[in-house]
């Protein structure tokens, strides 16, 4: 029980991350970027060109994965939603599944359909206070607390963060306290990029990279976002950590394939009882 | 030659009939249908399970288009209050679910194994030279038929209706129509028209396996709504004919160069589909025909 | 110089022209309320000059610089402090960060940093000064207008452009703020408001003016404006009797 609910954890930190760029789009751009798993997949899949390609060890290509993921996000907002702007959110969200398929088979392009892995030594899982613990849980749990902790400081106490938030609270009054729109929509790009790539490397430690991971992740990245509320990047996070936990204690009644459809049915369930999302309440719209 | 030609146009007729009915839904009821590969699974499980336990193709058909139209009606009740971001990951939260559902319940649906031997109507009663030929007919006529249906809707006053919910919800309800009434219908009707595509999916491969059925289905119609000109339902007939004829043919036509493998050119079909999409979206948004409008365009101009 | 100059303005939506050939000044240190009755253009006459609206003609100068063709954004970092009349503070943001946001996007005219700012803040408006952390959507409605007045005086501004401050408060809210907007006006910023309450707008500045369908019917010092029963009876409504 208490290993599942571990294993429930550290699933939820692999879907945290993602959600939190969907939820972070989302509350700054106003529409739902179903292009995350793709850019997950790209992320991933730079990462493993430079792990294994050109030989850097796995942390700094990590690193050059995710300078390699904002730099895709960024481009991809340039060249599609910048041209878009003014269109109505559903547009934008069109216009994201074509982005999705377009990322998606550019990857299968050049690296094919079949299954690849990290050049990661393998070690033997770690036993703590009877909980069986393997190494990449331990990655996990470290590069996404991490990472979190370093968004919450940024969103909290510096001049970007703040900007960020002032936008998705009120872009007009932003415009008229100086706070230029276009700079903090590329940066909230890069992050976005930047987060997806990681969890992308980190899912890839766990399982294994293929064209496809990001599409799989698709569905609890989302539902992660809204159990959250959607327009709180935060809370995308305790979001995920409920469905990951919710999605490990549901193997005990189905079949481990079956993690996706818990995932709908966690969302179906949420929209119809609760759409504001569990924490959704504390975002005063004007 | 002719073989391919009648290969291809039936796959060009079950796209566009997933076309109409998506023109339906969105394009004139702004209802984002991403899951739309899974109704038309649907459709085809239904049709092709049914047809292969011994009922009749055309009952087995009636069968699918019910069950998709009722389970596309049921998945838009879960968000029909909220904003259409929501029904586009619901939608497409249904359509995964059931894709694991039919991949791993082997019991009903023989999993991965997929299902073979799936009857084509009237096959009994015509020679097997001319099969393609006959089904390529029985797939024009659906088309025609759903066609002149959604064509008499969009021009009632139900379609009307529908086009003013897409331009704002609170109008509509303002007129005191029920919008989540309405909403649903539409949905539900779309759902009837992917249950056809789907068995005409099942009848022309006669048979399936989930592979078969992914984003790219749904990709496609988007294409022809989008090219089309959101809300014609001509525009999508002109669009399936020459775009999804264009992408189903390039299928056959660069298998004559050697220099990809067979997986790249699937991926760069499906990247030249994704970066399509993009570009109409952003240089001609309102597609290529006009939708039907009540009022004269002089009219609106002023 | 003059800290704002607006010369022959003509504006309006599409085609239609709401102001015809608007001009006015606000001196230095100097303050002025634009009254008239609904529909007059007061609304449209601030959107111009806060870089909202184009002008169709005229020119708009802030500080002697010509400033018509900039936007919104850059008349802000050239010392356009802007109050809108509603949604004016960020509401899931607490009032202190509030504050700094209005001080960190747009160049200080004054040496002292964001605590000496924010000092100068809290004595004009001491009731904010336990509010700090709260969320500046769980303030009352006049403690709002006062932390978005606050948010746009940070970085010093060299016109504060207020859009009908009193809308939506009780009238003893609104007395408050009236009674910290004479303040401000008192310690030399210069201000443009626009008010529908004529007694409150015009009891708070120097200079008065009368817009009347899109164009200028009186200009007079507010207190004159607010004494002249001709004025009262034809523009300014039964509320102006004191």
């Amino acid at each position: 029980m208490i290993q599942l609910v571990f294993n429930g954890l550290v699933t939820g930190l692999l879907i945290a991350l993602p959600a939190l760029a969907l939820a972070l789009t989302f509350s700054v751009l106003r529409f739902a970027n179903y292009a995350i798993g793709a850019m997950l997949t790209v992320g991933a899949y730079a990462a493993f060109g430079f792990n294994t390609l050109a030989g850097w060890p796995l942390p700094l290509a990590t690193l050059g994965g995710m300078a390699a993921g904002a730099l895709v996000a960024v481009g991809v907002n340039e060249l599609v939603y910048e041209r878009l702007r003014g269109c109505s959110g559903v547009t934008l969200l069109v216009a994201s599944i074509g982005v999705a398929l377009a990322l998606e088979n550019v990857v299968r392009f050049i690296a094919g359909n079949s299954p690849r892995g990290y050049a990661v030594a393998l070690a033997r899982p770690l036993r703590l206070f009877g909980l069986r613990i393997n190494f990449e849980q331990i990655t996990t749990l470290f590069a996404v607390v991490a990472v979190l902790a370093g968004i919450w400081v940024l969103f909290r106490f510096t001049r970007i963060g703040r900007a960020m938030r002032a936008v998705a609270d009120n872009p007009d009054l932003a415009a008229v306290r100086g706070i230029g729109r276009r700079g903090v929509v590329t940066v909230v790009w890069a992050l976005s990029g930047a987060l997806a790539a990681l969890a992308g490397v980190l899912i890839g430690l766990d399982a294994t990279l293929d064209p496809q991971m990001g599409w799989t992740y698709t569905l609890p990245v989302f539902t992660a976002a809204i159990l959250g509320g959607l327009a709180s990047p935060m809370a995308a996070v305790a979001g995920a950590l409920v469905l990951g936990v919710a999605e490990e204690l549901a193997t005990t009644v189905l079949a481990p394939q079956y993690r996706n459809i818990v995932a709908f049915l966690v969302m179906a369930v949420i929209l119809l009882v609760r759409p504001s999302g569990l924490f959704g309440a504390r975002w005063l719209t004007r | 030659m002719t073989a391919y030609l009648i290969a291809t146009l039936a796959l060009v007729a079950i796209s566009t009939i997933a076309g109409l009915a998506l023109n339906l839904q969105w394009g004139l009821g702004g209802l984002v249908n991403f899951g739309l590969f899974g109704f038309v699974m649907l459709g085809a499980y239904t049709c092709g399970l049914l047809n292969v336990a011994g009922w009749p193709p055309l009952l087995a058909m009636a069968a699918a288009i019910l069950v998709t139209g009722l389970a596309s009606a049921t998945v838009s009740l879960i968000s029909i209050r909220l904003s259409d971001d929501y029904l586009a990951i619901v939608s497409l939260g249904f359509a995964e679910s059931l894709r694991l559902f039919i991949s791993y319940e082997e019991w009903l649906t023989r999993g991965t194994l997929g299902v073979p031997g799936i009857m084509r109507p009237f096959a009994g009663w015509v020679p097997p030279s001319a099969a393609d030929a006959v089904f390529l007919a029985f797939a024009v006529v659906c088309l025609a038929i759903v066609y002149t249906v959604f064509e008499i809707l969009a021009r009632s006053p139900f379609g009307r209706t529908l086009r003013a919910t897409r331009e704002d919800p609170m109008v509509a309800e303002a007129l005191g129509k029920n919008v989540l009434w309405l909403r649903l219908r539409a949905f539900g009707l779309g759902g009837a028209a992917l249950g056809i595509a789907g068995s005409l999916h099942a009848f022309n491969y006669t048979y399936i396996d989930p592979t078969q059925f992914g984003p790219v289905i749904t990709a496609y119609a988007f294409m022809a709504v989008i090219i089309g000109g959101r809300g014609s339902n001509t525009g999508v007939l002109l669009a399936g004919f020459t775009v999804v004829l264009l992408l189903e043919g390039s299928r056959f036509l660069i298998d004559a160069f050697g220099l990809l493998d067979g997986a790249q050119l699937a991926a760069l079909r499906l990247f030249l589909v994704g970066v399509a999409l993009v570009t109409i979206l952003i240089f001609k948004p309102n597609g290529f025909v006009r939708e039907y409008r009540l009022i004269s365009p002089t009219k609106e101009r002023s | 110089m003059s800290a704002l100059d607006v010369q022959g303005i003509e504006a309006g939506y599409g085609a239609r022209s709401i102001l015809h050939g608007v001009d006015l000044t606000v001196g230095d240190r100097g303050s002025l309320t634009v009254v008239g009755p609904n529909g007059s253009g007061k609304s449209t006459l601030m959107k111009v000059v806060v870089g909202l609206i184009r002008p169709s003609r005229g020119r708009i100068r802030l500080l002697g610089e010509d400033v018509t063709g900039l936007g919104a954004p850059a008349r802000a970092r050239r010392g356009v402090g802007y109050v809108p009349q509603e949604a004016n503070v960020f509401r899931n943001m607490s009032v202190r960060e509030n504050l700094k946001l209005g001080f960190e996007f747009i160049p200080s005219r004054q040496p002292s940093g964001f605590a000496g700012r924010l000092e100068a803040m809290l004595d004009l408006f001491p009731e904010l000064a336990d509010r700090l952390g709260t969320l500046a959507g769980h303030l009352s409605g006049g403690q709002r207008q006062m932390v978005a007045m606050a948010a746009a005086l940070m970085p010093a501004p060299a016109l504060l452009a207020l859009d009908e401050p009193s809308a939506g408060l009780s009238p003893r809210n609104a007395g408050l703020l009236f009674a910290a907007i004479a303040r401000i006006v008192e310690s030399g910023v210069a201000v443009f408001m626009i008010e529908q309450n004529t007694r409150l707008g015009l009891g708070a500045v120097e200079d008065g003016l009368v817009l009347v369908a899109g164009q200028v019917r009186a200009r007079a010092p507010a207190q004159a404006l607010l004494a002249d029963p001709e004025m009262r009876r034809l523009y300014l409504g039964a509320e102006a009797t004191p």
